[in-house]
């Protein structure tokens, strides 16, 4: 969630930096994922008056406003479309910074323009770029914007699904402020009342136990209208579209307490009843925004005397909203049973800020101080008295308990908190304490165990103060399947085999390159992309797609040691799959690796890929081979001298690999024999940007090169990250290697 | 004679068991598809727990899942295994989301778990503490804070330091009672440990590499590099 600083600080008294509370929310659980909106503004940006707006005489999306800073005017270039005359604006003039510019005077299509109007984002206090700031319309022309804006810092933290109580500014503000020792307690709040009496308007009736709690308040004789800007303003910084004045306060109460909120039109709710019920039989509504769905039976619902007027918890219907026209406000504040709103917003595919906060749960003690200062803050900004009294229907659940045990808190946490701290923590939070039993807070959903406690025992605590202790001593046996399995990877890799770890999916397509038949695979019921239909009951097409994928590699020989599954069994398998060997070569690679592990080579099931087969697959070589065996009957057989397996790796100077064909050159150089492969290969690499891999195939002495001298040859893989890599540039390419390894080893290329 | 290569994702598994290994820690590994009890329910995730939209499930006809985490050999373990339990888990799992540069649907995670008798927070803290060092060589920055995870109470994250900010790397906590229970343990009597951390992207850091859907692509051009 979006918090806006200086709202937070309304209730977190504080002097520490946005940056400073930024780490303290972190540390209580909730991590901080970014700080945004400008420090500062730049006080050369000063308040104008738009005089004049025309068209741009060469540019149809663009205007030209005239704006005066009270002495003198000027016309600059605007692309936006929310200006209007007579709005008073921010102005920056050439020469002013801003966040990631220096305004600068430029011609646009033709016309200069000395300076710009500037979005919110422009001048670094939100997000917003939807278009110019208006400001307010008594801001004094030409004094700096600084004054009137006094920016605002956004705090986005992530919330975890277990603390709902955190998504309002008052929520992270008890929280914060119980790190600190001290209890938040929301201030009092006073209404002026009319004498009618709410229940005269309306009644509030129940029918499902999925609503156990419904407010109701009536505010009569309201004139609809927009917000004030500081109130859109706040709203902007959470993320949320102002609407009108009545929509908005339910907003900003929902950011500001937590509990959602929601006001029907009263003349638009048929009778005077609201009744909560379940969709009966199934029906069509149309929802606040402007989509129509289909309420299907168990849904919840609020309803009037004739029909749905909201689908509880999760969004209001058109026909009662409020518009322009609106006098009368019925405002709701209720509980919904949160599995009954997740489920009904998961049936119908929306997630609102509404939803969210019932899914995580809302604190029902905190529903009539919600709708109380929701009512005072409409009659206040949009006008109309409040009616006398709430409308209540269902009531408030009984405040649960944990018992607090103390002893069990300290050895969970390892560490020796005393009594009274634990106390002190549990109280600040909200607990009240009686005898040694905690009575959970009502917006506290997620507590139900003592080891809840000893969470926030040590949350609020430090985690620092819990001192490492480690583990005993125990040996752990070297051995098992997993280390087999590691050593049969040794072995192949030392055989001079490439390991590959290809996906465990099919696409449709796979299958009819294939041609398997999909009786008896397994298939996934959701994919979301097409490459997921099935799941391999093979390793042998992932690998031919290795094989597709690399025309350029003309020895490949590779394995992979991974997860098979059919309609009822999971299998571990191994497949080899070699390019351009015969078959005698592939079963001496067999033959090896079975002499090493003393299994019978016959284990392995081998044959050749058919050509048609390779034609599907688009691969253009003339023999692959495929060795198949599976895992448990392998180790079944198998005897291992040792299981000391390689686990020391460097990290490599990757380069990344370009999404078209490499080019293949060989290359052989005459140097002296004191060089070793390793370090001419890396020059290779270091020579050109284009070379992607490279392959020593041949190294040997001989006096006819000259005394001490050798012959070294590599394959050197080039690409292009843009484009297929031509001839002419790999020559060029080669060109360099050449002229480094001159130079480097006064090496001689072989022609 | 030429040498093969071993992919990356072994690599990065070889070195962390290792140092798991060191602290006494034996591997086991279960299965990838397995059923909804043990991948979600035995660990407190029931299925109206928003904690369980985050998962992005791929669901299979047969009702059963890929599992989402290795935490489903957790239950498996614990009943295979005589207390005290100290074991890693590695293997490959799975989220149903589409792909792009850093998002795949197959990662590799390594879980771990550790029950006995009177385990503590404390004993969490020195083992991540110690394997946060070894991993990184003691040249490192790391803080915990707490974080949710409905199979863990209570439960922490752990992040290390970085040219980028700090990095989530391990999510860790005490296993929840529930959980203890569906393992056929006794809460009262018995307490535990359980964590896990993703060896893909701390392997693509260690290399540079950028591009998280190369790792099963396998192009020849990726796997001779390492």
């Amino acid at each position: 969630m979006k918090y806006s600083y200086k709202w937070l600080k309304e209730y977190y008294k504080t002097s520490d930096s946005v940056e400073k509370t930024g780490e303290l929310i972190t540390k209580l659980g909730s991590e901080v994922e970014s700080i945004s909106g400008s420090a500062s503004v730049d006080a050369g940006i000063i308040a104008v008056k738009i005089n004049k707006i025309i068209k741009h005489p060469n540019a149809d999306r663009l205007q030209l406003a005239t704006v005066s800073d009270g002495k003198k005017e000027i016309t600059v270039v605007c692309g936006a479309q929310n200006i209007e005359e007579g709005q008073i604006v921010p102005y920056a003039k050439p020469g002013v910074k801003l966040i990631d510019l220096e305004v600068e005077e430029i011609e646009i299509r033709g016309v200069k323009s000395p300076g710009m109007l500037l979005s919110e984002r422009e001048l670094g206090i939100s997000d917003d770029h939807e278009g110019i700031k208006i400001l307010d319309e008594n801001t004094k022309l030409g004094t700096s914007v600084v004054k009137v804006l006094s920016p605002d810092r956004i705090i986005e933290a992530e919330i975890t699904p277990n603390r709902g109580d955190l998504l309002s500014h008052f929520g992270l503000s008890r929280d914060l402020s119980a790190a600190s020792g001290k209890i938040l307690d929301k201030p009092e709040l006073e209404i002026k009342e009319s004498d009618t009496k709410a229940e005269k308007e309306v009644n509030v009736e129940i029918k499902s136990e999925k609503c156990p709690l419904y407010i109701a308040r009536v505010i009569k004789g309201v004139k609809v209208g927009q917000s004030p800007q500081w109130l859109k303003d706040r709203l902007v910084v959470c993320g949320i579209n102002p609407v009108n004045n009545v929509v908005d306060v339910t907003n900003y109460i929902m950011l500001d307490l937590g509990h959602p909120l929601h006001a029907f039109d009263a003349k638009k709710v048929v009778g005077s009843r609201i009744i909560v019920d379940e969709v009966k039989k199934e029906q069509e509504v149309v929802c606040l925004d402007g989509k129509s769905r289909p309420l299907m039976p168990g849904i919840l619902c609020i309803y009037d005397d004739k029909s749905p007027i909201a689908i509880a918890g999760v969004m209001g219907l058109q026909c009662s909203e409020i518009d322009d026209q609106t006098k009368d406000v019925i405002l709701e504040a209720a509980v919904f049973d949160r599995k009954s709103v997740r489920k009904t917003a998961k049936l119908l595919n929306i997630k609102t800020e509404a939803s969210y906060r019932f899914e995580r749960g809302v604190d029902d003690r905190g529903t009539s101080y919600a709708i109380k200062k929701a009512a005072k803050m409409i009659a206040e900004i949009a006008g109309g008295e409040i009616l006398s009294g709430e409308v209540v229907s269902g009531k408030i659940q009984k405040q649960g308990n944990v018992k607090i045990e103390y002893q069990k808190i300290n050895e969970l946490l390892g560490i020796d908190f005393p009594k009274t701290s634990i106390d002190k923590h549990l109280q600040a939070l909200g607990f009240e304490l009686n005898e040694d039993y905690a009575y959970i807070p009502g917006w506290r959903h997620d507590i139900s165990i003592w080891q809840d406690l000893a969470e926030e025992a040590g949350r609020l605590e430090g985690l620092d103060k819990i001192k490492p202790e480690y583990l005993p001593v125990k040996e752990a046996p070297k051995s098992g399947k997993y280390y087999q399995k590691e050593k049969i990877k040794d072995i192949l890799v030392e055989l001079g085999l490439d390991e590959a770890i290809t996906y465990t999916f099919l696409s449709e397509e796979d299958i009819k390159t294939v041609k398997i038949k999909t009786d008896n695979l397994l298939e996934v019921a959701n994919p979301i992309q097409v490459e997921n239909r099935y799941l391999r009951n093979s390793l042998i097409p992932g690998l031919l797609r290795v094989i597709a994928k690399a025309p350029s590699f003309d020895d490949i020989e590779i394995f992979e040691l991974g997860h098979i599954f059919d309609k009822d069994k999971e299998r571990e398998s191994l497949a080899i799959i070699t390019c351009g060997k015969s078959s005698r070569q592939v079963e001496k690679i067999i033959r090896n690796f079975a002499v090493q592990i003393s299994i019978d080579p016959k284990l392995f099931k081998m044959y050749e890929i058919s050509r048609d087969e390779l034609k599907r697959f688009k691969i253009k070589k003339s023999t692959v081979y495929v060795a198949e065996v599976e895992v448990e009957s392998l180790l079944k057989e198998a005897q291992f001298s040792d299981l000391d397996i390689t686990d020391q790796f460097e990290a490599v100077q990757y380069r990344p690999i370009s999404k078209f064909p490499p080019v293949s050159r060989d290359m052989a150089f005459i140097v002296d024999r004191k060089y070793n492969l390793d370090e001419i290969e890396r020059e290779v690499i270091g020579s050109s940007d284009a070379v992607i891999l490279v392959e020593p195939f041949d190294e040997f002495v001989n006096d006819r090169f000259g005394k001490d001298k050798k012959s070294v040859a590599f394959h050197v893989y080039l690409q292009n990250m843009g484009k297929t890599m031509l001839d002419q540039e790999a020559e060029t390419e080669l060109r360099k290697i050449i002229k480094t390894l001159e130079q480097k080893f006064e090496a001689k290329i072989r022609s | 004679m030429k040498q093969g290569h071993l992919h990356p994702s072994t690599q990065i598994l070889r070195e962390l068991i290792k140092i798991f290994r060191e602290l006494d820690f034996e591997v086991y590994e279960g299965p990838e598809v397995d059923d909804e009890w043990h991948n979600f329910d035995a660990l407190n995730l029931p299925e109206d727990h928003p904690a369980r939209d985050e998962q992005d499930t791929f669901y299979l006809k047969n009702r059963r899942v890929l599992r989402t985490h290795t935490s489903n050999c957790q239950i498996r373990a614990a009943k295979d295994l005589k207390v005290p339990i100290r074991v890693v888990i590695p293997g490959k799992c799975y989220r149903n989301e589409a792909t792009d540069d850093s998002h795949e649907t197959t990662f590799y995670q390594l879980e771990g778990l550790y029950i006995d008798k009177k385990v503590t927070v404390a004993h969490l803290f020195s083992t991540v503490e110690q394997v946060l060092k070894k991993v990184y060589k003691g040249e490192i920055e790391y803080r915990v804070r707490p974080h949710h995870y409905p199979f863990v109470e209570p439960g922490y994250d752990f992040d290390v330091n970085t040219k980028r900010g700090w990095l989530e790397v391990l999510g860790s906590g005490m296993v929840h009672p529930k959980v203890l229970r569906n393992m056929g343990l006794d809460p009262e009597k018995y307490s535990g440990f359980a964590f896990g951390m993703g060896p893909d992207r701390m392997m693509l850091r260690k290399h540079g590499i950028l591009d998280i859907r190369n790792l099963w692509q396998s192009d020849l051009r990726f796997l001779r590099q390492f």
